[in-house]
C-alpha cells in the first residue's frame, strides 16, 4: 500500500509488517501476564490497545516520523521507561505562533488535527499535514490488522 | 534653476504629452513665456533659450514672431512627435531654431536634455532634478532613480546630446535604443543572482523618467496604459507607464525576456509596491507572467500580488498547505465532494478520530476473545520473527533462527507455502495443504508452520481481498494449531477442528 508522491512521502509498509509487530505485542502481554486476566478489562482493554498504537509506530518506521515518535515517547513514558532517540533538529515553533496572518479557517482546524495526532503540538501547519497523511495509512493499516485478528480469532 | 525651469514646463501639459513640445503653441508660447517669467533665479548659462527669455519680457514680442514664422512654414522635422500633432512640431521647432541660437549641439527634445548640452556634469544634473518636479511621480522613483539616474544618465544623454544637431526624427528612437541596452546591462549587473531584489525596476525608472518627457515617441504605449495610479499625479502616470511598457517589451525584444520582464513584473520583495505591480504588471501584458519556482531560495511574486516577503513567504505556505490538502483528499474516503480547506479539514479531522475509535473498539474486542482464544506460543510467536512478511525476508530470516532443526523444515514448508501462495487454490484445498504438512512434521516444525500462516494471511489479505475469508480460515487453524499442546496429538485435532 505504498503511495506514490514524489514530493511528499507517505509510504507506509506493508500489512504484514503491522501484523507482525502486533502479534509479537500480543505476545508479550501475554507473557506478562500469565494468569489469565487478573486485571480488569478495562486495563487489559488499554493495553492491548497501548500495544496496538506501540506496534503501529514501530511498524511504520519507528523514529522516522514524527508521530511515531512521539507516540512511543509518550509510551514510554507512562511505562517510565528511558527513551533513546536520535537527536533531531528542533523547528523553530515559534515561528507558528508570530505569524497572524495565516488563514484562522485553517489553523483552528489544525490545532484540532494537533490534539488528535500524536506529536501534532511542535509541528507546523504543512508538516502537521504530512504526518497526518502518513498517520492516516498507518491507523487504517493498523484497524485492517486487528479486524482480521477478531475476525479469524471470533470465528472460531 | 534652469533646470527648473525646463522641469516645470513638463508640467502644464500633462496628459497630452510629457513634453512642454506639445502644446498649442499659443498657450506653449505663453507658457513658456510665464514659465520664463517665473523663475526667479538669473539664469548662469547663457546658452539656454530660456534664460534668454527670463532676461527679457521684450523678447515675447520675438518669439510671437518666431512662432507666427514657424506655423507660416511647417517643417516636419520630427515625425516622432505625432502625438500633439502639428503643433507639436511647430514648437519643437521653434525651441529648436530658438536652441540653436545659443547652443549648438543639444537640441535634444527632451526637457533635461537641453540643459546638460555643456558638460557630462549637466547632464547629471537634470537627472538629478527630474524628481523633485517629478515629485507626484511616486516617491519611489525618486528614491530609486536618484542613485541610478546619474549612473545610467550619463552615457545616454551623452549619446542623445551627440544625435542632436537639431530635433531630429532618429532623436528619440535613437535615445531609447541606447538607453535601452544600458538598461540592459545596468539590470543584468543589478540582477545577476538576485532574482528578487528589485535593482533592475530603479534602472528601469532611471531611464524610464528621462524618457517620459520626450514621451510623445510612444502615444500607442500611453493610450493603452491609462488606468495609472491612483496614488500619482496624471502627468507621472501618463509618463512612467508608458515607458513602463515601452521599455518592457523592448527588454522583451533583446532577448533579455525571461529574467528581465520576470524580474520587473515579480523580482521585487521590498518595494512600495502597488503602483509598481501595476505598472508592470501592465507593461507586461504581452507576457506570460512566469510561474514561481517555489523552493525556500528563490520565490518570485505572481502577477497582481503584493511583493513583501511576509506575502510571499505566506504565499508560498499556502500552497504548500493546498498541496497537502490534495493529498489527504486522496486518502480520506469521501472527501472529493467536499470542496473547500475547512470543511476537508473537518473531514479529515472526522475521519482520524473515526479510524482511532476503532483501534478502540477493535482492541476491547481482542481483549475479550483474547483470554479465551488468543494462546499463541511464545515459542511459534519468537519464531515468527524469522518469517518477516515478505517471503524473501522470510528465506533471509531463516537463517537467523536458533532452531537448527527446524530449518529444513520450515524451509521446506516455506518453498511450499510460496508455490501456495503462487497459487490461487481455494480455501478449503490450501487449507488442507497447511495442515497436512504439521502431520508429518515435529513439533517445532508444527509451530513454525502456523507461524508461517500469518505472513502468508496477511500477504494474502493484502493481495487478493477476496480470500479475505480464506485468512480468517486460516487463522482459526492456526489458532487452533497454536492451542495445542501436543503438536502429534493436535495434527489430529487440526484435521478435526477444521
Amino acid at each position: 500500500m505504498a503511495s506514490a508522491d514524489k514530493l511528499i512521502n507517505t509510504d507506509v509498509p506493508e500489512k504484514d509488517v503491522f501484523a507482525l509487530h502486533f502479534l509479537r505485542s500480543l505476545s508479550n502481554l501475554r507473557t506478562q501476564n500469565p494468569l489469565n486476566s487478573p486485571d480488569k478489562s478495562i486495563d487489559r482493554v488499554r493495553k492491548i490497545k497501548k500495544a496496538a498504537y506501540v506496534s503501529m509506530a514501530r511498524a511504520a518506521g519507528g523514529n522516522s516520523r514524527l508521530w511515531s515518535r512521539a507516540l512511543l515517547r509518550r509510551a514510554a513514558k507512562d511505562d517510565n521507561k528511558s527513551v533513546r532517540f536520535s537527536r533531531r533538529k528542533r523547528k523553530i515553533s515559534s515561528k507558528r505562533r508570530r505569524s497572524n496572518q495565516r488563514a484562522p479557517v485553517v489553523e483552528e482546524a489544525a490545532e484540532r488535527l494537533r490534539n488528535l495526532v500524536p506529536g501534532g503540538g511542535g509541528m507546523e501547519t504543512s508538516k502537521l499535514m504530512e504526518e497526518t497523511a502518513h498517520y492516516i495509512k498507518c491507523l487504517s493499516m493498523q484497524v485492517k490488522v486487528m479486524q482480521c485478528l477478531v475476525d479469524g480469532l471470533s470465528q472460531k | 534653476m534652469d533646470n527648473e525651469l525646463f522641469m516645470n514646463t513638463e508640467f502644464p501639459p500633462p496628459p497630452e504629452m510629457a513634453t512642454h513640445f506639445e502644446p498649442p503653441p499659443s498657450s506653449s508660447s505663453a507658457m513658456m513665456l510665464n514659465w520664463a517669467l517665473m523663475d526667479p533665479n538669473p539664469p548662469q548659462d547663457s546658452s539656454f533659450i530660456w534664460e534668454k527669455s527670463t532676461e527679457q519680457q521684450q523678447q515675447q514680442s520675438i518669439f510671437d514672431s518666431a512662432l507666427s514664422s514657424l506655423v507660416s512654414s511647417p517643417t516636419p522635422s520630427n515625425s516622432n512627435f505625432s502625438g500633439g500633432g502639428g503643433d507639436g512640431f511647430l514648437i519643437r521647432e521653434l525651441i529648436g531654431k530658438l536652441g540653436n541660437i545659443g547652443n549648438n549641439n543639444n537640441n535634444s527634445g527632451e526637457i533635461y536634455g537641453t540643459p546638460m548640452s555643456r558638460s557630462a556634469s549637466c547632464y547629471a544634473t537634470p537627472m538629478s532634478s527630474p524628481p523633485p518636479p517629478t515629485n507626484t511621480n511616486s516617491q519611489m522613483m525618486m528614491n530609486r532613480t536618484t542613485p541610478l539616474t546619474e549612473f545610467s544618465a550619463d552615457p545616454g544623454f551623452a549619446e542623445r546630446a551627440s544625435r542632436f544637431s537639431c530635433f531630429g526624427s532618429r532623436s528619440f528612437n535613437g535615445r531609447t535604443n541606447t538607453n535601452l541596452p544600458i538598461n540592459n546591462g545596468n539590470n543584468i549587473v543589478n540582477n545577476s543572482g538576485k532574482l528578487t531584489r528589485v535593482s533592475s525596476t530603479p534602472a528601469l525608472k532611471a531611464l524610464v523618467s528621462p524618457e517620459v518627457a520626450p514621451g510623445g515617441e510612444f502615444p500607442r504605449k500611453r493610450k493603452s496604459v491609462p488606468k495609472g495610479k491612483s496614488k500619482e499625479n496624471p502627468i507621472s502616470t501618463a509618463s512612467p507607464s508608458p515607458s513602463f511598457s515601452k521599455t518592457a517589451e523592448k527588454k522583451e525584444e533583446w532577448g533579455g525576456k525571461g529574467s528581465k520582464s520576470s524580474e520587473e513584473k515579480g523580482g521585487k520583495r521590498r518595494r512600495e509596491d502597488e503602483d509598481e505591480e501595476e505598472g508592470e504588471g501592465e507593461g507586461n501584458n504581452n507576457t506570460k507572467p512566469p510561474e514561481p519556482p517555489k523552493d525556500y531560495i528563490h520565490v518570485r511574486a505572481r502577477r497582481g500580488q503584493a511583493t513583501d516577503s511576509h506575502s510571499l513567504a505566506e504565499r508560498v505556505r499556502r500552497e504548500k498547505i493546498g498541496e497537502r490538502m490534495k493529498l489527504l483528499q486522496d486518502l480520506v474516503p469521501g472527501c472529493n465532494k467536499v470542496t473547500g480547506k475547512a470543511l476537508m479539514l473537518d473531514e479529515i479531522i472526522n475521519y482520524v478520530q473515526s479510524l482511532q475509535r476503532q483501534v478502540e473498539f477493535l482492541s476491547m474486542k481482542l481483549s475479550s476473545v483474547n483470554d479465551t482464544r488468543l494462546d499463541f506460543n511464545v515459542d511459534a510467536l519468537v519464531s515468527k520473527d524469522v518469517m518477516i512478511p515478505s517471503s524473501n525476508n522470510r528465506l533471509h530470516e531463516e537463517g537467523l533462527q536458533s532452531k537448527s532443526s527446524s530449518r529444513h523444515h520450515q524451509q521446506q514448508q516455506l518453498n511450499m507455502y510460496n508455490s501456495n501462495n503462487a497459487q490461487l487454490l481455494p480455501n478449503i484445498s490450501s487449507n488442507n495443504m497447511m495442515l497436512q504438512s504439521p502431520m508429518n512434521s515435529l513439533e517445532a516444525s508444527t509451530l513454525a508452520r502456523s507461524f508461517t500462516h500469518l505472513p502468508t494471511l496477511t500477504q494474502f489479505t493484502d493481495s487478493i481481498s477476496q480470500y479475505q475469508m480464506f485468512s480468517e480460515e486460516d487463522l482459526q487453524s492456526i489458532v487452533g494449531m497454536g492451542v495445542a499442546l501436543n503438536p502429534n496429538n493436535e495434527s489430529q485435532h487440526m484435521k478435526i477442528e477444521l
